[in-house]
């Protein structure tokens, strides 16, 4: 900044330079003092494993054919068309306003300082080039082909001029929208340009597909992909050809990476990246109150999600979602299991999603097995899948429960209650609700029963064991939940805690968690399993009756792991310092 | 009703506090001040029994809080000066949430009564989201004042209350204090310090540097007589001149 007197000359790009620069070494810091914890380590190196293996497997699995995909004909004429009426969508039917929002601390120390209306523009074009980097590091790693060739470079400058003008045609169409509303009739004139321009565009594009629409109904016949290359030959069409030409303009530096073209190319795209700039940042337009309102919006979008995690708990009529009403009195921990179940059905919107499901799924068994056997048969199978996969993941997505008031162990530490009580208490809501969740699969064969007597009749060993997994979903969820939520306890940098986690260890937590789980839980059901299995054995029956016995067994057995490990994990539960969960959250 | 005796905390090799010991007797008001990281919110922590102490006995109502924490928890209460709640309770199912954990008897009546005293009545069916900050605030104490607790913590009450809810805050813990409850009351507010508290725990750095009634205070430290609490905060709590802080505690 430059001294002038007593004050300095309002530098505000070298001030948010500043701003982001400090943010991120920052950011940087206090995540390498956390890897200074060796759980934290391991979870760090998980995820750069992860992300390597995410976005590097491509050069192992033969990344070429991916370029191949990007440079065939059909890409690139379905890529213009998209571009082309997303960014139509921006000006013929709003602008998406949350393309002006600002941080709240952003517009807090921005808009009230010394800085002009261009000034704030670059603000915004400066913080978006973060996102476009890395959307362009992203890109390029997946399509690079060979990262040692010129090209991959030469199609990264391609990424980013094409990011960045879609970037910058976003916010323009905002804020010119934002300046029309502001501004009422001369605000609207503004507007009418890019939208005619916008409309001849689109309707040029609509007419390339309705002249080739006989050809297209014809390609169909013949299923997807000669339809796909139909429609690709209709917008090689001359008109829609032309209309597309801008946008083509963009593409084509990504597309000739590697060959001559591709410095002419750049030279185009590069003029067309410098005119959006410039019109950007002479628009001069008003957009401050627009933005302020995208920046509350955001907050607020944010808040809500950080909160509830998934949904919200009213209505859009302001109705609050009925929860079962808790009794003032009797046992305590049924307050605490009543509190997670009205968390999940509130936020979570368990209820409903379950009514739907049931729904759904008891019309889809009518449809089903009225259409044919085999079509009822394949129903079942997916439901079976379905169910299996409830069963293993369920405990990962369905959170409500220590994993989510870890956060509050504050609170929960001031309960007149012993530790092994609050974490039953805790675990037990999400058991019994993802039991219920999977029992509700079972509609399906009971709708094919009711709707087919014979069925059920007929059905041999399929009533035994429907009953058998009626008695040990419970069990099988109580463990799975237990060890989440052990995980949780014994290692809350691992797990993830509350409703917000970022970076690399987050990736890393996850697949410790994940597979954390799956090798306890495979521990853990050696010994059910095993006797289940002496029982079938010994009986000599696999098919009947013995099966509900052998899982009641099963499920004894968990129960009896369960007990002394749930006394365990309320110790831990004691003995947990709120440092050591405060810190990871 | 609150004993603490030889109260010390530890992280690592950090001291957090070292050797508090003091008593609140039922009806008293004891002001715990200090300067930021002086120990207080650990101190308080430690009185609910969210904190472990690395060494020391802390009892509530006669019950030793480790030796029998449940027991002692449900005669305490704690306000954290950040409200804990949960998002999907409502104002009214979270006092039927904490009625049932602390086994209210008397429940029925005393909620519409709470909810009145503390104007939580128009808000009895909004969740926490769509509350303001001093409305949480309330709804927190509230719930903290349900189970009738024997002993009372709060760390800094009256944070976002507008000054009708300052009022009645103070109307609120006085009147507790007056039915017996033995009160710790954290705050920066010197003011409030001032006209609510019997008693004072200045400590610093971890450390008891004054413990008493004003008088008490005075009477250690003469050089403190005719000046304004604030004033004697300074003096007790600077850096400068300030005397080995073991050796200036009154009784």
């Amino acid at each position: 900044m430059t001294v002038t007197g007593d004050t300095t000359t309002p530098a505000p790009a070298r001030a948010m330079l500043f701003l982001y620069w400090r943010s991120w070494v920052n950011r940087l810091r206090s995540q390498a003092a956390r890897v200074r914890s060796p759980r934290y380590i391991v979870a760090v190196l998980l995820g750069m494993v992860y992300l390597y293996w995410a976005l590097f497997r491509n050069t192992r699995a033969g990344g070429a054919s991916l370029t191949q995909l990007l440079l065939a004909d059909v890409t690139v004429v379905l890529a213009s068309t998209l571009l082309l009426v997303s960014s139509a969508r921006w000006w013929l039917f709003g602008a998406d306003r949350s393309a002006l929002a600002f941080t709240p601390a952003e517009v807090q120390f921005l808009f009230p300082a010394p800085i002009t209306r261009r000034g704030l523009v670059h603000t915004k074009l400066l913080r978006m080039q973060f996102a476009i980097f890395v959307n362009t590091i992203i890109f390029s790693v997946i399509f690079r082909g060979d990262a040692t060739q010129v090209a991959t470079w030469a199609r990264a400058i391609g990424w980013w001029m094409l990011f960045s003008t879609l970037a910058m045609h976003r916010v323009g169409a905002s804020i010119v929208r934002a300046s029309a509303l502001e501004h009422g009739t001369a605000g609207r004139r503004r507007m009418w340009i890019p939208v005619i321009v916008f409309s001849a565009l689109i309707g040029a594009v609509l007419f390339g597909v309705i002249t080739e629409f006989p050809a297209l109904r014809a390609a169909s016949v013949g299923g997807f992909k000669p339809l796909v290359k139909a429609l690709t030959q209709a917008l090689q069409a001359p008109v829609p050809h032309a209309a597309l030409a801008p946008v083509r303009l963009l593409l084509t530096p990504i597309l000739t990476a590697g060959t001559p073209e591709w410095a002419w190319s750049v030279l185009w795209a590069g003029l067309v990246v410098l005119g959006h700039y410039l019109w950007l940042v002479r628009l001069d337009a008003s957009f401050e109150e627009a933005a302020i309102e995208a920046t509350q919006h955001r907050a607020q979008v944010l808040q809500r999600f950080r909160a509830s995690q998934m949904g919200q708990a009213r209505s859009k009529k302001g109705k609050l979602t009925s929860v079962p009403k808790l009794a003032l009195t009797g046992r305590p921990e049924v307050a605490i299991a009543w509190k997670n179940v009205a968390a999940a059905v509130r936020g979570g919107s368990w209820k409903a999603q379950l009514v739907s499901f049931v729904v759904g799924l008891s019309a889809l068994a009518l449809i089903s097995r009225s259409a044919s056997e085999r079509a009822g048969d394949a129903l079942m199978g997916v439901a079976v899948g379905w169910g299996a996969m409830l069963l293993f993941l369920g405990p990962l997505w369905m959170r409500f429960d220590l994993r989510l008031d870890l956060p509050r162990l504050e609170i929960l530490k001031t309960y007149p209650l012993e530790g092994w009580r609050i974490v039953v208490a805790e675990i037990a809501a999400v058991t019994i609700l993802h039991s219920i969740t999977i029992w509700s699969l079972l509609t399906v064969p009971v709708v094919m029963f009711v709707q087919d007597p014979q069925l059920f009749i007929d059905s041999g060993a399929t009533v035994p064991i429907l009953v058998s997994i009626v008695v040990g979903v419970p069990a099988f969820n109580a463990l799975m939940f237990t060890i989440q939520n052990g995980t949780a306890l014994l290692f809350p940098a691992w797990v993830r805690l509350g409703t917000e986690s970022r970076g690399f260890e987050t990736m890393g937590q996850n697949l410790l968690t994940t597979g954390a789980t799956t090798l306890v839980a495979a521990v853990a059901l050696v010994f059910p399993v095993g006797a289940g299995a002496l029982v079938l054995w010994l009986t000599n029956d696999w098919g009947g009756w013995s099966v509900l016995a052998a899982t009641m067994l099963a499920s004894l057995i968990i129960a009896a792991e369960l007990w002394p490990v749930l006394r365990w994990l309320g110790t831990v539960f004691e003995e947990t310092d709120i440092s050591d969960v405060a810190s990871t959250t | 009703m609150i004993d603490v005796s030889e109260y010390t905390k530890l992280y690592g090799d950090t001291v957090a506090v070292r050797g508090l010991s003091f008593h609140v007797a039922p009806g008293d008001v004891l002001g715990l001040v200090g300067p930021n990281g002086a120990g207080k919110t650990t101190t308080l922590r430690a009185l609910a029994g969210i904190l472990q102490p690395t060494s020391g006995r802390i009892e509530v109502a006669g019950l030793d809080l480790q030796k029998d924490p449940v027991a002692a928890k449900a005669r305490l209460a704690f306000i954290p000066d950040e409200p804990q709640l949960f998002d999907y309770l409502t104002v009214t199912e979270h006092l039927h949430f904490v009625a049932r954990l602390y086994g209210v008897q008397d429940a029925a009546p005393r909620i519409p009564a709470l909810l009145e005293e503390l104007e939580l009545t128009a808000k009895k069916d909004a969740l926490p989201p769509e509350l303001s900050r001093g409305m949480k605030q309330k709804l927190a104490i509230a719930c903290g004042l349900l189970h009738r607790p024997a002993a009372l913590l709060l760390d800094e009450p009256l944070t976002g209350l507008d000054p009708v809810g300052i009022r009645r805050m103070k109307e609120t813990i006085a009147a507790r204090a007056r039915e017996g409850t033995a009160v710790i009351l954290s705050s920066h507010l010197l003011h409030l310090v001032e006209e609510l508290c019997t008693r004072l725990l200045v400590i610093r750095r971890g450390q008891m540097v004054a413990f008493g009634t004003i008088e008490e205070i005075v009477a250690a430290r003469p050089e403190l007589a005719g000046r304004s609490l604030e004033e004697m905060f300074m003096a007790l709590t600077g850096d400068d001149g300030a005397p080995d802080p073991t050796g200036i505690a009154a009784s």
